[in-house]
This record gives C-alpha cells, structure tokens and sequence, in this order.
C-alpha cells in the first residue's frame, strides 16, 4: 500500500506494518502557474503544508510576505481566505483568493534537510572522524 | 497506581458529570503548546520547522488562561517547542495552579535543572521528561550526544525538590524491547512517578518520513515491552489505554479529548494533524468534520494512528463510565500480564545498538503471539 490510498479498510489499517509517510515535493523557489481558479485552489493546499513563507503579488500590485497557517475555501475565490502571519506584523491576518495574482513559494524550505538519514550520515561522519558531543543545533533566529 | 487519588477523583468526577448531562463531544486535556522554539532538533520532530518570525511567537499568559478556560479540560499537557523557553513560563504555570489544573509541564529538560528554583513544588504540577530510553538510544533519537545525562540530570534534582516527575518516550521502527525495559528500570530507579509512552505517528510534517509503524507492529512491540510487567514499574496513563497498546482492546479515535492550542489557533482535528485552525474551541468542535478522521474513516493519514490524543481518552471514559471498565482499569494497575513467548523474545534478542532504527525493510520485531 502506498500513500496514494485514498481510504483503507479497516483489515488493511489493522495489518499495516509499515506506514506510508508523506512524499514532501521541492517547493522552494516555485512560482506555479494560475491559468484557473483550479490552479490557485492547488496552489494554496501546498502553500499550506508549505514550512517556509511565500510570496503574494496581488491584483493590486502589492507584495505580502507569508506564513499561511490556515485556509478557508468557498464556492466562489471570494468567499475564500488563507490566513496568514507575516514577518513584519505581530496578527493574524486574512487574504481572500480573489485577491491573488502570483504566489512564490519564495522563504527557505524549514524541513528540508532534515531527514533521519541526514542526521545518520553526519553522525557517522564525524564519529569516524574522532568527534565527541556530536548533535544537530536548532536553525538560528536570525 | 502512578497517578494520584486526588487527580484520578478530578477527572472521574468530569467524565461522570459529561456523561450524567449528556455531554457528548468533551476535552479532557488541552494540549496548550505556547511556542514552538525548542532547544534541540530532533530529525522525527515535525513541530519546531517554521521560518524564525514564527519561532519567535509565543502565547501570553493571558492567552494561556483563556484557552484553558474556554475548553474546559482537568488537565493541561504543556508541550511544544521547548516550554521551557517561554520567558514566562513560571507565570503561566502558577495561573494553571491557581485554576486547580493538574499540568504536565513536558520537557526536554537541558534547562530543567536550571529553571526549577523558579517552580513551587505542587499535586497540581508534573514535570514530564522527554526521554527515548537508555543513553545511546535518547541520545541518537534527538541528535544531540550527552542529551541524557542532562535530562537525568534534571529529573534528579527535581524529584529531589519534591516535583512530580514523569517520564514520556516515543518508539520508532527498530525500538528494541529489551533495552527499552531496562530503560524502565533506570528511571524507576531515578525515583519517578511513572511513565509515559507512546508509538511513533507519521506525522506528516516531521522531516524523517521512513520509520513510522503499522498497527500491527506497534501492537507487537508494545506487547513485548509490556507483557511480564515488573511490580516496580508505574505508568502514567490509563490501563486500558495500554492494553489497547498492547491489542487486547480496541477503541476508535476521540480527536476532540486532546485538543491543541497554539499561536496559530484551536488546530484541527488534532495534535498530530495540521488541516487549519478554528478562533474559538466551539468553532473547533463544531466546525470539524470528525467522521473524516480516526481509523474507522479510512483516512490514510490516521492508518497507523495508535496514539493517545486520539486513543487514551475513550480508554478514560470506559473506566471510568462502566463497572466492566472500572474493574479492568482497577485490576490493570496490578496486572503482569505473563506471556511465555515475550519473555522469550527479550531474553533471547541480542542488544541492539541505535542502528536498526533506520534498517525498516527488515521485520524489526517477531510475533509474540501473545
């Protein structure tokens, strides 16, 4: 079974040896295509599970720097909202669909680079290399 | 029994009082996670990857106490991030007190040692120390050599000061159930309260994305780890939940039992899932869509889910709501549970060092048949 299942039985889920994880895609850098409200509803989903800020260029011509957190989706763009944080504002906010031009999925990518494989190669690399107190140290705040 | 009278009463209290009006949807803890900077970086941990403007947000006091007032709960588990960090986590933590909530206050524990002249020993206030197992395998599973004797550290000095102290572990492919048992007898050495585990979920924005279990391995590791119980060994958390670990009951996912709090808002649907945020703990129960999750949906996102924001709370409830239940949950506290054929598994498995973790494409662990 792979994690493009859609629904499992109960059997399959209650067999399960090993379980799927998510296939995380290379999104930092990105600019998608919006021909469709179908692209820009696409778009947002991934923005969503996106851990870096993106970019929106509105309709207006303005440029908002995001972290979106939450999203509301309607029948109509109108209807629907991302919610967001920015860098630069302590609130919370909101940016209706119907508001956004481009998206660039412009801040650096926090997950990549982070794999349990990465932390093993570099263990290893530096326990060959004599090293003691090894570890991995949180991301800077800048 | 780890968990004492009086917060075994407070809780039996609410669920009876939720059942006699008729409550059907209701929380009994509240995950308030009040920032997500954490001092280590752990590969399987999901929570603390966000741009620096966000790990630099935290909840105010004053955000705590109304979240926690809002959604109700007896209990308040204080995870994160590293709550430690929050600069006014003592001020937070004694406004739970004030507020008779029984806090778990989990911890990696580097600042722990540091930070406890600050705390007031109270019933009302467990320390819950992140440790994986014995030192190579804690150490390994937060990417940081010396990490254990820090926490060990830690948990001394605060169970020296009269805190009650817990213990949580997380258990990936690969756990080797011997060391992990003598693990158990290592920190029931250190004098704490008890213990708390739990299997590994497929969080789905943790970076390692390779080593999380099915159901039926998790049940077969937790079988092996807990069949033949020594007398010495408290766990912090239901019976039935752990027999439920070890596949001897079944229980569907009660999302809404442990609901989380953070900067972002009431998350939904749970702690481990990320799909938006409602303002309000009301909108949160009324807004989700809680047939869409659980395993009895056939979401592949909760496949493996055998975790206790989804599965502990039912467990409570059936103790604490049946007679059946009662006397189970009581006669769990006591139990050993012999199995000939786990005492066989460990006895006869070599020790494994941190290695098979990431060698998943061999079964990790034989059936017990238990």
């Amino acid at each position: 079974m792979s994690a493009e299942v859609l629904k499992y039985t109960l059997e399959q889920v209650e067999s399960l040896e090993l379980a799927p994880g998510a296939e995380h895609e290379n999104l930092e850098g990105w600019v998608p295509t919006l021909a469709s409200d179908a692209d820009l509803r696409e778009a947002l989903e991934k923005a969503l599970d996106y851990r870096g800020d993106v970019t929106f260029t509105l309709k207006s011509g303005e440029k908002i720097e995001a972290y979106i957190f939450n999203r509301h989706t309607s029948a109509t763009l109108a209807d629907s909202w991302v919610q967001y944080f920015a860098p630069t504002a302590p609130d919370k906010r909101k940016l209706s669909y119907a508001e956004i031009a481009r998206i660039e999925f412009s801040g650096k990518d926090r997950a990549a680079g982070k794999h349990w494989e990465d932390w093993v190669k570099k263990y290893n690399e530096k326990k060959a290399a004599g090293e003691t107190n090894i570890g991995l140290a949180p991301d800077a705040l800048e | 029994m780890a968990i004492p009278i009086s917060q075994v009463g407070t809780v039996a209290t609410y669920v009876l009082k939720k059942k006699l009006t008729g409550v059907k949807r209701y929380p009994l803890v509240l995950m308030l996670e009040p920032l997500f900077r954490c001092s280590l970086a752990c590969a399987g941990c999901g929570k603390v990857q966000y741009p620096p403007h966000i790990l630099k947000k935290q909840l105010t006091p004053e955000e705590c106490f109304a979240a926690v007032e809002e959604c109700g709960a007896p209990m308040v588990s204080i995870p994160g991030g590293e709550p430690l960090l929050h600069p006014q986590i003592v001020e937070i933590v004694n406004g739970l007190i004030a507020r008779k909530k029984y806090i778990y206050l989990c911890t990696n524990a580097l600042e722990l040692k540091k930070k406890l002249p600050e705390f007031t020993p109270s019933k009302y206030l467990t320390f819950s120390v992140h440790l994986d197992g014995q030192r190579e395998h804690h150490d390994f599973s937060v990417c940081r050599e010396g990490g254990y004797d820090i926490a060990t550290e830690g948990i001394r000095e605060a169970v020296r000061r009269g805190f009650r102290v817990t213990t949580n572990a997380t258990f990936f492919d690969g756990a080797d159930p011997s060391s992990i048992r003598a693990f158990f007898d290592e920190v029931m050495g250190m004098g704490v309260e008890g213990i708390i585990l739990s299997p590994g979920y497929s969080y789905d924005k943790a970076p390692d994305q390779k080593h999380f279990m099915g159901r039926a391995r998790v049940r077969r590791l937790f079988r092996a780890i807990l069949s033949n119980r020594k007398p010495t060994w408290k766990f912090n958390m239901s019976p039935l939940f752990l027999e439920f670990l070890m596949g001897e009951r079944n229980y569907e996912c009660v999302p809404w039992g442990m609901p989380t709090y953070n900067i972002f808002g009431w998350q939904k649907p749970c702690y481990l899932l990320q799909e938006g945020y409602a303002e309000t703990f009301k909108e949160l129960l009324e807004t989700t869509e809680w047939k869409d999750y659980g395993v009895a949906s056939g979401n592949p996102k909760c496949a493996n889910c055998m975790v206790s924001c989804g599965y502990e709370t039912p467990a409570v409830v059936e103790g604490f709501t049946s007679l059946k239940g009662f006397i189970a949950m009581a006669r769990g506290n006591f139990k050993r549970y012999p199995n000939a054929n786990a005492m066989k598994l460990y006895n006869d498995a070599a020790p494994r060092p941190h290695a098979p973790l990431v060698q998943i494409a061999e079964p990790a662990l034989e059936e017990t048949h238990a």
